[in-house]
C-alpha cells in the first residue's frame, strides 16, 4: 500500500516534472515559431497575419540590404572566432601552466570586458577608436567583438586544461617531439572539446551582437542584427524573417549532423576498443 | 628581455599604425565626390529617389541606419562625425549639437531649393540643417472599441482606458504631455514640475499596454488608443481600409508636439560638396512629392506639398483642426539629467 502511494507520487511528480520541462520549452520556442509562421505572411510590415504566401524567401535574395549585411555579419563572425580561439588557447595555456608576475592580476582582469555593460566598452572602444584615427568599418567591428570573445574563450578552454599534470606533455617530449609537435599532437587534442565550445560561443556572441556592431559599425555597411533593429520602428519586414528562418533551419541541420557524427566516430572507437 | 618587450612595443605600435593607415587611405577622394554617406532612418527614403540621385550625378549613395536618435548623438559627439557626409537628427538636439561644434554651417548658395521651396516656419537653427519629414505626436482612437471620448490629455490617464492605449517613448516625448495636462510648459527645466509630471505619466502608465509599433498595435486590435506619429497613424488608417473607425482625438485646448527630422552635415565630412547636391535635390517639389507618396509624413517643403497627390493632401491623418496649436522639444540643457533620472524611475520602477 505504502508503495503504491509512493509510486502514485512518483508518477505525478515525474508528470509536474514534464509539464515544467514543456512550459520551459514553449517559452524558448513559442516566439521562435511565430517569428518563422510571419516569414509566410502576405503583409509587408508583417503587422498582421494577411495570408500564405513563400514569396519573401524569392524577394529575399533580391534584398541586397539584407544578404550583404548577413554575409559581412558571418565573415565578422568566421574571423572573430578564429581570432579569439587563437588569442584564447594560447591564453588559457599560459594562465593555467606556467607561473609569473602578474598572473591572478591577468586572470580576474578577463573578467571585466565580461561584467561591464557592453553599450559601456563600445562606447569606449569608439572614443579611443576616434582619438587614435581608426576609421570604422569591418575593422573596428571585428576587434570590438573580439575584446568580448577572447575572454569567453580564455575561460572557457582554461577549464578544460589541467592545471597541474603536465605529465602527457612531459612524456611526449621524453620521446623526441618537440614543442610544437607536442602542443599540436598532444596538449591541443587534448583541449580540443574546450577549444570547440570556445570557438561556438565567440561564433554566436559576434553573429547576433548588435550593441557594439551598432556603435562601431562605418558609413558603407553594417551587421544583420542591426539593420533588423532599425527596421524595428517601421516595423521588421517578412524577407528578414524568411532569412533568419533559414539560417534556424541551417543551424537545426547543422547540430543533427554533428550529433549524427558524434555518435558514429562513437561507434567507431567502441568497437576499435572492444579490438 | 628587455629586447624582447621592446620588440612586442614596436610590433604592437606597427599594428595600431597599419590599422589606421588602412582606414585612413579610403578617406582620399578626388576633387568631385563620387560617395556620399548618410546615416538616418530605416524605411524613410524612397529607394528611387536614391537611385535616380545617384544616376543623375554618377555617385554611389551609402545608407546606413540608427535605431535610436541617440546613436547618431553618440557617434558624433564620440567624433565619429567625419565617417558620414549627413546624419540624421531631430530639432530637440539641434542647439547642443551647434554648441558642441558638431556641426558644419551649410552653404545655401548650393542648396537653393530649400531656400526656396522650405517654410521659414518649420526651419530652426537655419544655417546647419535642413529639415526632411516632420511629425505631429498626437492621439488616434477606434471609436467602436474606445470607452470613452479624448479630448485632451488627462483623459489619457482616465482609468476606464486601463489597458487600452499603444504609446511612442522616449522620455521628451512622454513628459511633454504630461506637463502640457497639468498646465505647465512642455519644455519646462522645474525639477518639481518635472516630478508632478512624472506622478502623472506613472498613471498613463497603468494604462498602456505597449511602447513603440503604435500602428501595429492599433491595426491588430491590440490597444483601442495610441498616443502617436501622424505618419504611422496614416499607415495605420491606410491599412485598415476606408470604413475604419480611427479618429483623430479632437483636442480642445491642449497643443500637440511637432517634431522635425533633419539632415545635418558633421564636422570633416568628406564629401560635402555631394551633400549639398543631395540636400538641394531632396527639396525639388516634384522629386519630395514622390518621396511623399511612399513615406506619407507631414513635410515642411510648402512647394512640394502643393504638388503632391491627391492621396497624400487627403490623407485623414492629417486632417485635423488644430495643426497650428503646436509645440516644440526645445534644448532643455542640464535638465535633460532631471528628465533622464525621471525617465529611468518610470521605466524600472523605483
Amino acid at each position: 500500500m505504502a508503495m503504491s502511494q509512493r509510486a502514485k507520487k512518483k508518477k505525478s511528480l515525474k508528470l509536474l516534472a514534464d509539464f515544467y520541462a514543456i512550459l520551459i520549452y514553449a517559452v524558448f520556442y513559442i516566439p521562435v515559431v511565430v517569428m518563422m509562421v510571419f516569414s509566410f505572411n502576405d503583409q509587408r510590415n508583417n503587422y498582421y497575419w494577411a495570408g500564405f504566401t513563400t514569396k519573401w524567401y524569392g524577394e529575399l535574395f533580391n534584398n541586397h540590404a539584407l544578404t550583404d549585411s548577413l554575409w559581412y555579419s558571418v565573415v565578422i563572425a568566421v574571423l572573430a572566432t578564429l581570432i579569439s580561439v587563437t588569442i584564447g588557447t594560447i591564453g588559457a595555456l599560459g594562465l593555467r601552466k606556467f607561473e609569473f608576475k602578474g598572473r591572478r592580476f591577468i586572470n580576474q582582469m578577463l573578467y571585466i570586458p565580461i561584467i561591464v555593460p557592453e553599450i559601456v566598452l563600445a562606447v569606449a572602444i569608439l572614443v579611443v577608436f576616434m582619438t587614435v584615427g581608426v576609421r570604422l568599418g569591418m575593422g573596428s567591428i571585428l576587434i570590438g567583438h573580439c575584446t568580448f570573445c577572447i575572454p569567453y574563450a580564455v575561460v572557457t578552454i582554461k577549464g578544460r586544461i589541467s592545471g597541474d599534470d603536465n605529465s602527457m606533455e612531459e612524456a611526449s617530449m621524453d620521446l623526441g617531439a618537440n614543442r610544437l609537435q607536442t602542443f599540436f599532437r598532444v596538449t591541443l587534442p587534448s583541449i580540443m572539446p574546450g577549444v570547440m565550445s570556445a570557438a561556438f560561443l565567440s561564433f554566436t556572441l559576434s553573429i547576433d551582437d548588435v550593441v557594439m556592431s551598432n556603435m562601431l559599425a562605418g558609413a558603407k555597411q553594417s551587421t544583420l542584427p542591426v539593420l533588423i533593429l532599425s527596421m524595428s520602428r517601421s516595423g521588421v519586414t517578412p524577407d528578414a524573417n524568411a532569412l533568419t528562418t533559414l539560417m534556424i533551419l541551417i543551424i537545426v541541420i547543422a547540430m543533427v549532423l554533428n550529433n549524427y557524427v558524434k555518435s558514429a566516430l562513437k561507434k567507431r572507437r567502441k568497437k576499435e576498443v572492444n579490438l | 628581455m628587455n629586447l624582447k618587450k621592446l620588440t612586442a612595443v614596436l610590433l604592437m605600435l606597427v599594428l595600431v599604425a597599419s590599422l589606421a593607415a588602412c582606414g585612413g587611405g579610403a578617406a582620399e577622394e578626388p576633387e568631385a565626390s563620387t560617395e556620399l554617406n548618410i546615416y538616418m532612418w530605416n524605411e524613410y527614403i524612397s529607394d528611387e529617389l536614391i537611385a535616380n540621385f545617384e544616376a543623375e550625378n554618377n555617385c554611389k549613395v551609402n545608407l546606413s541606419y540608427m535605431s535610436d536618435n541617440a546613436d547618431a548623438i553618440t557617434k558624433l559627439t564620440a567624433g565619429g562625425g567625419q565617417e558620414y557626409d549627413l546624419i540624421m537628427t531631430c530639432d530637440a538636439y539641434m542647439e547642443s549639437l551647434v554648441a558642441g561644434d558638431y556641426v558644419q554651417a551649410i552653404n545655401f548658395d548650393n542648396v537653393p531649393n530649400a531656400t526656396a521651396n522650405i517654410n521659414e516656419a518649420y526651419w530652426a537653427a537655419k544655417e546647419y540643417c535642413v529639415p526632411y519629414l516632420m511629425n505631429y505626436i498626437y492621439v488616434v482612437y477606434d471609436t467602436e472599441r474606445c470607452p470613452i471620448e479624448i479630448t485632451g490629455y488627462q483623459d489619457l490617464v482616465d482609468p476606464a482606458l486601463a489597458g487600452q492605449i499603444g504609446s511612442v517613448d522616449g522620455a521628451r516625448n512622454l513628459f511633454p504631455i504630461a506637463l502640457v495636462a497639468l498646465g505647465y510648459d512642455p519644455n519646462s527645466t522645474e525639477e518639481s514640475e518635472i516630478a508632478e509630471a512624472y506622478e502623472w505619466l506613472v498613471d498613463y502608465n497603468n494604462n498602456v499596454v505597449a511602447y513603440g509599433g503604435t500602428e501595429l498595435n492599433i491595426t491588430n486590435g491590440t490597444v483601442s488608443v495610441i498616443f502617436t506619429y501622424d505618419g504611422n497613424a496614416s499607415w495605420a488608417m491606410s491599412e485598415l481600409g476606408e470604413n475604419n473607425n480611427l479618429v483623430i482625438a479632437p483636442f480642445e485646448s491642449d497643443p500637440v508636439q511637432l517634431g522635425f527630422d533633419l539632415y545635418v552635415i558633421p564636422k570633416g565630412a568628406a564629401h560635402v560638396d555631394l551633400a549639398e547636391k543631395f540636400l538641394n535635390y531632396i527639396c525639388v517639389p516634384e522629386v519630395m512629392a514622390a518621396n511623399l507618396e511612399e513615406f506619407p509624413y507631414s513635410c515642411p517643403n510648402d512647394a512640394a506639398v502643393a504638388v503632391a497627390s491627391d492621396t497624400y493632401k487627403n490623407d485623414p491623418a492629417r486632417d485635423f483642426g488644430y495643426k497650428q496649436n503646436v509645440f516644440f522639444q526645445e534644448d532643455v540643457g542640464e535638465a535633460i539629467t532631471i528628465y533622464n533620472d525621471y525617465y529611468q524611475k518610470l521605466k524600472v520602477g523605483e
